[in-house]
């Protein structure tokens, strides 16, 4: 048994929530909610199984039909696709226990359970794919379940916002697909270990890249093509919230990684990374000062992601030029994929919690809340360490690394725009803390109404994530080493 | 009244024109230099044509080669469904018929077409193991079947208890995932049909993702066309 675990260990990291989906369905009501969190559970050892296996052999790949490329199609695991997963799996957990105690009115919201789960899936299926075309059909499944969930609570706001979500998703979709039939065109297969042998930089292959590129920037939500995400993630009900910042925005972005560090480097089309680092450092700058400006607090986080992932695409400049320097950043770079999903999870959940409590998410009207839900507001300020980028926490290992990268290559203007955006953090996140430690009713009646009352397992679970978020800057080597694991030859070179 | 969406201004126009010409010309640049004697991946389906169980290579990519993004496939037309359902108010089950009173010439012809059009479905299911065809064609004429019979007022889904109709929305998807994982317990893969079975497997998903593809497209029309109005009054209560 332990053996067929081991065999089949990619394939059943899936395989768990995909076949919980559609029981989840079928059983509605009562049952759904235990299917979902018995799922959840099992993926939590599949998913460290998989890191050990990974880090142990030093990456995995699985032939599905035991055809294998490019005739069949590969899962394949190496440590940026253990990571990620492992990644998904603890906020997974998180938002699943927190949903429990949130989506209390079964009638309702029965769909959540299905379509959680399929979203769940494709997540994994999506950072485990070998394969251009199978990545598309895990885009569709990512996008068709979130543009559901979004629009789960049926106000008005949720569904225009999702409408509009599921428009730029499907554009972002269709621009992919043209890039992937222009790399079968011209290199004869999709199977992505193929593709990198075999891919040149001529008009077809750089065409292809730049319209796969465009597609993933509009789904990745990268400034100016943010305009979807602050309305999408901010009317969603709060748990999906925090799986559309934490994880979903990171599908596309793993496969822009893919593209540019892995099947190819930045030198494929010349200037492609300057342009991605400059639109990454626009969104750090925009999305912070958007985030000062809102009043709502789940708009404030939802313009805080749109800064965050900035970082991400300050990557691509960083690794462009190879050596230790780009050895820092892909460490940099994935480390504050991983923390910046903990975090952002835990400070949407923090937000659902306080609607729940308070029945609006105004800022002002948020005075003393370190009272009236202690635990939520210091799962609050927790993630905001770890999004300004402070030690201890995951965000400060993140941000060093890339300070480091940046300085050993010589471009100290990053390393600026990485200080600079920790700066602004600081200026949205302590307005909204030093509120949460105030006095009470600090806008009159708003304060006294106690709209509800919600489960302590919702507050646990958030502060469980913004902890975790914390952990990984004490405890967070062995996933640096995870990191390392299999890395492209781009980003391989001397170690941290 | 009809509301008349004001033109854009012009500078605006002129732009997007700008802006999709030039991707016209990017397209075209890219496509005029593309190899000609690219054969993909035709020589290796062909080799191992004869290993997947049918004859026709289009069947034995979707359903043997890549089965796995099928599989995936079906499950975003699942998706798609839970993701419809859970926007109607209106219970499944319960749906009134689109059409309350069917004009008699179109229920007359709806009477004598849909037999027909269930056993083209059945041919075309059949098929697809050597020629064009397939469950995907098969479903989309049981579907349309479905829409003729909703529409002239036949498709009071009276028989659809709500378990009934999860069941066969999700029972295409269920039985595909069901053998992928079977096969495995014969020591092979994901997916991997044992040998000698791969036929029988392929014949048997394809014809529950058949009953399901087109369950799914009727369910999609019915979900998404009455509750409608229901879905704008729940909207304005909401706002």
């Amino acid at each position: 048994m332990a053996e067929w675990v081991t065999t089949h260990l990619p394939a059943l990291v899936i395989l768990v929530p995909l076949t919980a989906a559609p029981l989840a369905f079928l059983l509605g009501g009562t049952l759904a909610r235990p299917i979902a969190l018995l799922s959840a559970l099992l993926s939590q050892p599949l998913a460290l199984a998989l890191a050990f296996t990974v880090s142990a052999e030093g990456g995995v790949r699985y032939e599905i039909g035991g055809w294998g490329g490019p005739l069949g199609i590969d899962l394949v695991a190496d440590g940026l696709a253990a990571t990620l997963i492992l990644v998904a799996t603890v906020v997974g957990l998180g938002v699943t226990v927190y949903a429990w105690g949130y989506f209390a009115d079964r009638e309702r919201y029965r769909y959540f359970w299905p379509l959680w789960l399929f979203l769940w899936a494709s997540l994994y299926a999506l950072f485990l794919s070998g394969d251009l075309f199978n990545l598309y059909v895990c885009l569709e499944l990512v996008s068709m379940a979130a543009v559901a969930l979004v629009g789960l609570s049926l106000r008005r706001d949720a569904l225009l916002a999702a409408m509009r979500y599921m428009l730029a998703a499907i554009l972002g979709s269709l621009f992919y697909l043209l890039g992937v039939a222009l790399v079968y065109a011209a290199f004869g297969s999709i199977d992505i270990a193929t593709v990198r042998e075999a891919v040149r930089a001529d008009v077809t292959g750089q065409a292809a890249f730049a319209l796969m590129t465009v597609g993933l920037m509009l789904k990745t939500a990268l400034f100016p093509l943010h305009f979807w995400l602050p309305p999408a993630h901010s009317n969603a009900p709060s748990p999906v919230s925090a799986v559309l910042s934490a994880l979903v925005v990171k599908g596309s972005f793993y496969i822009l990684v893919r593209m540019w560090v892995d099947v190819a480097d930045p030198s494929f089309v010349p200037g492609s990374a300057a342009l991605l680092g400059v639109l990454g450092a626009s969104a750090i700058v925009w999305g912070s000062v958007q985030a000062m400006r809102q009043e709502r607090l789940k708009m404030l986080v939802a313009y805080s992601t749109v800064a965050q992932i900035g970082y991400l695409f300050l990557l691509f400049p960083l690794v462009a030029g190879g050596g230790a320097a780009a050895a820092d950043a892909w460490v940099g770079g994935m480390f504050h994929a991983a923390s910046h999903a903990l975090a952002k999870a835990a400070m949407f959940l923090a937000a659902g919690t306080v609607l729940a409590r308070f029945g609006h998410d105004r800022i002002a009207g948020l005075g003393g809340l370190s009272r009236r839900a202690p635990v939520t507001a210091m799962a609050f300020a927790l993630a905001g360490v770890t999004m300004m980028g402070l030690p201890p926490s995951g965000g400060f290992v993140a941000k060093w690394q890339m300070i480091r990268a940046a300085l050993e290559s010589g471009a100290w203007w990053w390393a600026v725009v990485v200080v600079a955006g920790g700066l602004l953090a600081a200026v949205y996140i302590f307005r909204v803390v030093a509120l949460f430690l105030g006095r009470e009713g600090a806008e009159g009646e708003d304060a006294d109404v106690d709209a509800g009352r919600s489960p302590a397992t919702m507050e646990w679970a958030t502060l469980a994530l913004a902890l975790a978020a914390l952990a990984l800057g004490v405890l967070g080597q062995p996933l640096v080493e995870l990191i390392g694991v299999g890395a492209p030859a781009l980003v391989a070179g001397v170690g941290p | 009244m009809p509301r008349v969406t004001p033109m854009s201004p012009a500078p605006v126009r002129i732009a997007a024109a700008a802006i999709c010409g030039g991707f016209g010309v990017l397209l075209a640049r890219a496509l005029l230099a593309l190899p000609e004697d690219e054969a993909g991946l035709a020589p290796l389906i062909e080799t191992n044509l004869e290993a997947s169980g049918v004859k026709h290579p289009i069947t034995a990519v979707l359903l043997n080669f890549r089965g796995y993004d099928t599989m995936l496939e079906i499950a975003v037309l699942v998706l798609a469904t839970i993701g419809v359902l859970s926007l109607t108010v209106a219970r499944p089950g319960t749906w009134a018929p689109v059409a309350e009173q069917a004009d008699p010439v179109l229920s007359a012809l709806a009477r004598f077409l849909a037999p027909i059009m269930l056993v083209v479905a059945g041919y075309l299911l059949w098929a697809g193991e050597h020629a064009p065809g397939g469950a995907f064609q098969a479903g989309s004429v049981i579907g349309a079947a479905g829409v003729l019979l909703s529409l002239s007022g036949y498709a009071r889904p009276v028989w659809v208890t709500r378990f009934a109709l999860r069941a066969v929305i999700a029972g295409g998807f269920v039985a595909f995932l069901g053998v992928a994982i079977g096969v495995m317990s014969a020591g092979g893969a994901l997916l991997e049909y044992p040998a000698g079975s791969a036929k029988t497997l392929i014949v048997l998903v394809e014809t529950l993702l058949t009953i399901s593809i087109g369950a799914i497209l009727v369910s999609l029309f019915i979900a998404s066309a009455s509750p409608a109005e229901e879905l704008r009054r729940r909207m304005e209560e909401n706002r």
